[in-house]
């Protein structure tokens, strides 16, 4: 991958730097004997230590690595089994993402992962005999010697100090092992709660699918529970194998301190489909994401992005995809809602490397404030000759027609606003299960109206 | 009692032109107007005045709705208080579903629950031939020109509207849906709600009683002739050419 661009522009003072590596140290060694990792797990995390000293840093919001490596902290919460068990705040946090209330309505598939363990429904254990393997990482690592050969395979610690902390401190997240030919119908629904404040947030997701299997993962992002923490730093690798059809949707409501840097890579093998849609309702503070996908022959990948930006928030979305593959075909497409003083930025990349390739870009904003801003570069890059590749963009206002229209029977301005932005973001839902999109739309209700 | 609709020496401008000039009109509950006239006379400016578009800006003179001063009073309240427009060009509004919006529409505007509203809905737009299926197309889109002067008239049934303003109904329209929207506006003319009629062609006078109807001819902005039975019958018997010519008024 991208090792070769190994460069050391490193802007903090040696003495400094010494500091942040005997920290991230103490938290390797806390890992590694609270989980009771294998050796290579543990080499792994100290190449990323050492890769978090020599990689670059290019990050437009965070301009100081050092800031978002953590300290130890000693608060820890009791342990939970069931949503019951959490905390206030979390549960709060839940409720803003609607969660609670879809899990009362919705409880096929639930599991709720804590930091080192995973709760799963009957739902969860019933499927578990049938091969569909829901494990916290941890445990996975232990448990699964395929693991080895998955883990930090489509990233290189080198390729950026965030990556390489990653590395380094990972804790939570999940392994999601689904055997060949097996189809769950229902979707997966995933909520990260991550306690202990004394780790980075940084969890690890694996995804596995094995040849013609099929699943849906929905992850909720609530993890951003510890106050004091500011950084996010997921990351997902996606293996899909032969024919699989996968879905990943991954709904984001963070709140307004948290910067997020999710990392999502993903392998599409033969005639396999990866679905990947993001909803970011509250974004954070900045919110920096570049996707990558590798498509093989026929196979086809999409990358919805519904972005809801408000207030001050940063959020630049990328996607790169790679149709490796003859036929390979790959979507990206984007709906973004921008408010208030926020920037939202697009730019989705398309490298058609196989003959018979389709490629196509889309990127719609409707701006509703003036201070607010939208950028889009949409790239798309033909290395054979007969690949199509093409791209839309409109970025515009709510037309006063449409406006007019809607209120000559009576809607108020505000609620002819929330139809037309509900409208709006409908067609890039259509993956969501209803009732998360119900909830969704209740959120950006809130948000027009506030905003307005 | 006051009147339904009291326009009085209306001047309207449009980015800085007078369109409507002087212009006077009256109407009582329950009535039925027609105001015909060539293209450029300002029928459709009267009628997106009178509805409340902000591009229309009144100079002088007033709008009167059941005796309150209507001027200033933006779009939604005046459809509140039950004016609704027909256009002659309904908006496109992508993704937007016609039963979502016609539900926000029955919950907010008329405070149904949303069971209520459902079921007022599928009938309603049955009748005006729209399925189930097609309720889950978005608003105007795709449309031909017969279902979007369906969808306006079905709109105007669940507000069920005290005055009925149809900009050119029978313009752009097929046969079949023009005799259905005539019946449906007569049946909210029977049911108490009054109709302003705006029309280039004519059309729609056959499908329509000329024993209960005003009529009003418009050019250059002003009424320049009203009459009753009688004008319609002429303007059948000679046709609107003759009439225009003999107002004064032809194209």
């Amino acid at each position: 991958m991208s090792a070769s661009k190994r460069y050391s522009r490193s802007v903090v003072a040696v003495s400094e730097i010494q500091d942040v590596k005997s920290v991230i140290e103490e938290q390797i060694e806390i890992l590694k004997k609270r989980n009771n990792e294998p050796e290579w797990m543990t080499k792994l995390r100290y190449k990323g230590l050492k890769a978090f000293l020599e990689a670059p840093h290019n990050d437009p919001i965070l301009k100081d690595p050092l800031d978002f490596v953590v300290k130890a902290q000693n608060d820890v919460y009791p342990e939970v089994k069931s949503l019951e068990d959490l905390p206030d705040e979390m549960l709060s946090l839940l409720e803003r993402l609607g969660i609670a209330e879809v899990e009362k309505k919705y409880v096929a598939g639930l599991a709720v992962q804590s930091d080192t363990s995973i709760v799963l429904n009957e739902f969860l254990q019933a499927w578990r005999k049938r091969g569909l393997i829901v494990e916290s990482m941890e445990d996975a690592v232990r448990k699964y010697p395929i693991v080895k050969d998955l883990f930090m395979q489509l990233f290189d610690p080198y390729e950026s100090k965030l990556a390489a902390y990653h590395t380094a401190v990972w804790n939570g997240g999940i392994f999601l092992h689904i055997k060949s030919g097996l189809k769950v119908p229902m979707p997966l629904h995933l909520f990260f709660l991550i306690q202990n404040s004394a780790m980075a947030q940084a969890p690890h997701i694996i995804i596995y699918a094995e040849p013609n299997s099929e699943i849906h993962l929905i992850e909720g992002c609530t993890a951003p529970i510890l106050l004091r923490h500011s950084l996010h730093l997921d990351m997902t690798e996606a293996y899909i194998g032969e024919g699989a059809k996968i879905k990943l949707s991954v709904l984001q409501n963070w709140p307004e301190y948290v910067h997020t840097r999710p990392m999502t890579r993903a392998k599409v093998a033969r005639n396999a489909e990866f679905i990947n849609t993001t909803v970011g309702l509250g974004t954070g503070k900045s919110n920096i994401a570049n996707p990558k996908y590798w498509v093989e022959e026929n196979a086809y990948v999409e990358l919805n992005g519904i972005i809801l930006g408000q207030k001050d928030f940063y959020v630049d979305l990328g996607g790169e995809m790679h149709l490796q593959g003859k036929g390979a075909r790959g979507i990206n497409a984007s709906k973004s809602v921008i408010m208030d003083r926020s920037t939202v930025i697009t730019r989705g990349i398309i490298r058609a490397q196989s003959p018979k390739t389709k490629g196509h870009i889309s990127c719609d904003a409707l701006i509703l404030n003036p201070a607010s801003r939208m950028e889009t570069y949409p790239g798309l890059i033909s290395e054979v000759d007969d690949a199509e590749l093409s791209h839309e963009a409109a970025i515009g206002k709510i037309r006063e027609e449409e406006l007019f229209y809607l209120m000559s029977r009576g809607l108020k301005e505000e609620e002819a606003t929330q139809l037309i932005v509900k409208g709006f973001v409908d067609p890039l839902l259509k993956d969501i299960p209803l009732e998360f999109v119900v909830e969704i739309k209740k959120i950006i209700e809130m948000a027009v109206s506030g905003g307005m | 009692m006051e009147k339904l609709l009291h326009v009085d020496d209306l001047h309207v401008e449009v980015d800085g032109k007078e369109i409507i000039r002087a212009l006077s009109l009256t109407m009582d509950r329950g009535e039925f107007h027609i105001v015909m006239g060539p293209n450029g006379s300002g029928k459709s400016t009267l009628a997106l005045t009178i509805m409340g578009h902000p591009r229309y800006r009144i100079s002088r003179g007033k709008i009167e709705f059941e005796g309150e001063m209507i001027n200033s009073v933006p779009v939604d309240e005046r459809a509140r208080k039950g004016i609704f427009m027909a256009f002659q060009h309904p908006e496109e509004i992508e993704g937007v579903k016609i039963m979502d919006y016609l539900s926000i529409l029955l919950e907010k505007v008329r405070g149904m629950d949303r069971k209520e509203a459902r079921e007022i809905i599928l009938e309603k737009a049955r009748d005006v031939w729209f399925t189930e299926e097609m309720l889950l197309r978005h608003i105007n889109v795709g449309f031909s020109g017969g279902e979007r002067k369906r969808f306006e008239i079905l709109q105007a049934l669940l507000l069920r509207p005290k005055l009925l303003i149809l900009d050119e109904p029978d313009s752009g329209v097929d046969v079949d849906s023009l005799s259905l929207i005539s019946l449906k506006m007569r049946e909210l003319h029977n049911n108490g709600t009054a109709i302003l009629l705006i029309t280039h062609y004519g059309r729609i006078l056959q499908h329509i009683d000329p024993r209960i109807v005003n009529v009003h001819i418009i050019k250059d902005g002003t009424i320049v002739l009203s009459g009753k039975e009688e004008l319609v019958q002429r303007i059948e018997n000679v046709g609107f050419k003759k009439v225009f010519e003999e107002c004064g008024c032809s194209e």
